[in-house]
């Protein structure tokens, strides 16, 4: 046993879950578009990493290639695809569950099918109280809490977080008190797809990049959602903390098998007996 | 004219069936001879896909070829491909449906043994069936072949080469969980005590579910095992390798994978590969005139796009010059005739020639060592036998 790795295991796990998750939970919970295109935004941020890589640029290009691509695809699906059909929830489910398989077989199409290996931008491990681990790791984790506690302190003090969540909260009100509401969705969806892309582009080095890499991310995000409850930045870190902290956990002390079962009971249980969440917006 | 709806529905059909019906004299009094229909039940969607391109133009050169040559028995090969990368039951049901409304003439199946196991059970020798990847060895059924690697080619010599070669003891078994990593561990553990290995821990990985390695990598540290034997397979097996090296365990811990080919360890990536060992019945890169044939016919064809060569791809281009080589052996489709007249059977592959013994293939195995995203060939071990006999 090793308990600094296996504590550092589940941070890693809690927060790059929180981090992938943030995208369908900023687009699912403020516009209530449960947005299965989700996990291929995120496929389209690791194949803009991939780019970048091979055409031997640095790294960090790949952040304003993702954030230009998910950022005019979010744009374009919302101003023509999703924004008839806000209120329709179901209808919206199946228009992006479509353009999932486009976009999914797009990159099939310009990319093949083969997994694509991308090379950590920082490679090695580190001596971290007393265990080597993996530095890419360990420096996702300090990415991912820092960027969710920035967007977190932007959501709940800034002007625009709070017409936000004015508008969120009653639509028509806050159309009459003058919030541009259309415009504000418009780019409520547009910074939910950039944030996935950008998830896309940190968890690339880790994963296998392929054209069906996404289906691995959406059923996370959506069970993280399920657990912490929707529009709310609490319920999506309780969220990922109960999902990606137990399968973590339960994986180290058991086997991956129990790990899955524990976290699909706690979805039904949560589905059931808790269907808004632990932390869901009053 | 009578307008009543059900009066023009009823014209309409009697149109339609007249039209069928002319159609189908029209094929009979041209007397072509009929299409040799061959079932092929590859990896189209799913995380296996990543084969599926591999298998689909290795198939279509092999019925390219043969056609040229005159066909099966004089009948152009028709591929009929069916997706084999889904649920078993799904494939199963499309092998069905290919037996009753296509009437293939038999079936040539590259994918995994859960898959198989349910195609055995429903098509029941009633269709022949060659399955062409490698496997876990000793499926005997009636009017089944398999041509793929088996344990006692891949395992054994690669269990004595680790404990001998790079004296390791202690040895961690990780799979995903069906039935081919349990059953080939079954024989792993076998070989392994019989050379004077250890295993000291065994553990699978749901197949087909969103795996990540960081504790399981974490367990195999703190275990400190001598060699770590790898039966995931697709996206498991490079998420599994990217982990394992970048925890910094690559250069104390050598690895074995039993499923490692060209695609997979692109995936793997060359800054993870180092010590990761493979054991196949082909690597792209082995010698031999055949085989530069092959590859020569197979870069004519599909130029600069061509799907990397691999062992789970090449295996479909074996099956049909198999399923060549055996209807025409046994004269006719008689599952009996095909059993026997499949045993010594000669057949090409794309690195040469092969022959069936109890309706397995006695083959020659690479053991390679990667060198970055390379292949390099350890040992060729010639004409190992498959350990599986079946009656013919």
């Amino acid at each position: 046993m090793e308990p600094v790795a296996l504590a550092l295991n589940v941070l890693y796990a809690v927060s790059t879950l929180a981090l992938l998750a943030l995208g369908l939970a900023i687009v699912f919970g403020l516009l209530g578009v449960l947005n299965l295109a989700h996990g291929e935004l995120i496929m389209i941020g690791a194949y803009c990493a991939h780019v970048v890589q091979s055409a031997g640029l640095p790294y960090l290009a790949a952040v304003p290639l993702a954030l230009a691509v998910c950022g005019v695809l979010g744009w374009a699906v919302e101003r023509w695809l999703v924004s008839p059909l806000y209120q329709r929830p179901f209808d919206t489910l199946v228009v992006t569950w479509g353009l999932s398989l486009l976009i999914r077989k797009s990159v099939e199409a310009g990319f093949g099918m083969s997994f694509k290996s991308l090379t950590e931008p920082v490679s090695g491990t580190v001596q971290v109280l007393g265990t080597v681990y993996p530095s890419y790791r360990l420096m996702l984790i300090a990415v991912s809490v820092a960027a969710l506690a920035a967007l977190i302190a932007w959501y709940g003090r800034s002007r625009t977080g709070v017409r936000l969540r004015a508008m969120v909260g009653n639509p028509e009100l806050a159309r009459a008190m003058g919030i541009p509401v259309r415009r504000y969705s418009a780019w409520t969806f547009v910074i939910g797809t950039c944030v996935a892309g950008l998830g896309g582009v940190m968890i690339a080095p880790l994963v296998p990049v392929q054209p069906f890499m996404g289906l691995d991310f959406i059923l996370q995000s959506f069970f993280v959602l399920v657990v912490g409850g929707l529009g709310s930045a609490v319920g999506l870190l309780a969220g990922a903390a109960i999902i990606g902290g137990t399968n973590s956990m339960v994986s180290a002390l058991f086997d991956a098998t129990s790990g899955y079962l524990v976290v699909l009971t706690l979805a039904i249980l949560f589905l059931w007996l808790r269907p808004h969440g632990l932390h869901a917006r009053a | 004219m009578n307008t009543n709806p059900n009066d023009i529905r009823r014209r309409l059909l009697q149109a339609t069936a007249a039209a069928v019906g002319t159609g189908g004299l029209a094929r009979h009094a041209s007397a072509q001879p009929k299409e040799f229909k061959i079932g092929l039940m590859i990896a189209l969607s799913g995380p296996a896909s990543l084969f599926g391109p591999t298998q689909r133009a290795c198939a279509d050169l092999s019925a390219e070829q043969i056609n040229r040559a005159g066909g099966i028995m004089g009948r152009p090969i028709r591929l009929l491909p069916a997706d084999a990368g889904g649920p078993p039951a799904d494939t199963a049901k499309s092998a069905v449906r290919l037996m009753l409304e296509e009437r293939v003439d038999c079936f040539i199946g590259s994918h995994d043994s859960a898959t198989r196991e349910a195609v055995v059970t429903t098509v029941k020798g009633r269709t022949p069936y060659i399955y062409t990847p490698v496997y876990e060895g000793g499926d005997c059924s009636a009017n089944v072949f398999c041509l793929g690697e088996t344990p006692p080619q891949q395992a054994q010599p690669a269990a004595e080469f680790l404990v001998k070669e790079r004296n390791a003891r202690s040895f961690f078994l990780i799979g995903n969980d069906y039935v081919w990593p349990r059953k080939t561990n079954e024989q792993v553990r076998k070989y392994l005590s019989q050379f004077g290995g250890k295993v000291v821990a065994e553990e699978y990985m749901p197949f087909g579910a969103p795996n990540k390695f960081e504790e399981i990598v974490t367990r195999i540290r703190s275990t400190r095992p001598d060699a770590v034997v790898i039966t995931l397979v697709g996206a498991d097996n490079v998420n599994f390798n990217r982990t394992f090296a970048g925890f910094g365990l690559a250069k104390d811990i050598t690895r074995l994978a039993l499923l490692l080919e060209e695609n997979t360890l692109m995936g793997v990536g060359a800054e993870n590969s180092a010590g990761l060992h493979s054991c196949m019945g082909y690597f792209a890169n082995v010698p031999g005139d055949a085989h530069q044939k092959f590859k020569a016919a197979y870069a004519a064809k599909y130029g600069e796009k061509a799907p990397q060569l691999a062992t789970i791809g090449v295996d479909c281009y074996a099956g049909i010059n198999f399923a060549k080589a055996l209807f025409e052996k046994a004269g006719g489709a008689d599952a009996k005739k095909l059993m026997a007249a499949s045993e010594g059977l000669a057949f090409a592959t794309a690195a040469g020639q092969a022959t069936m013994r109890g309706r397995h293939v006695d083959k020659d195995m690479y053991l390679a060592e990667c060198k970055g995203t390379d292949f390099a060939v350890l040992r060729t071990l010639k004409d190992l036998p498959s350990g599986t006999a079946c009656k013919a």
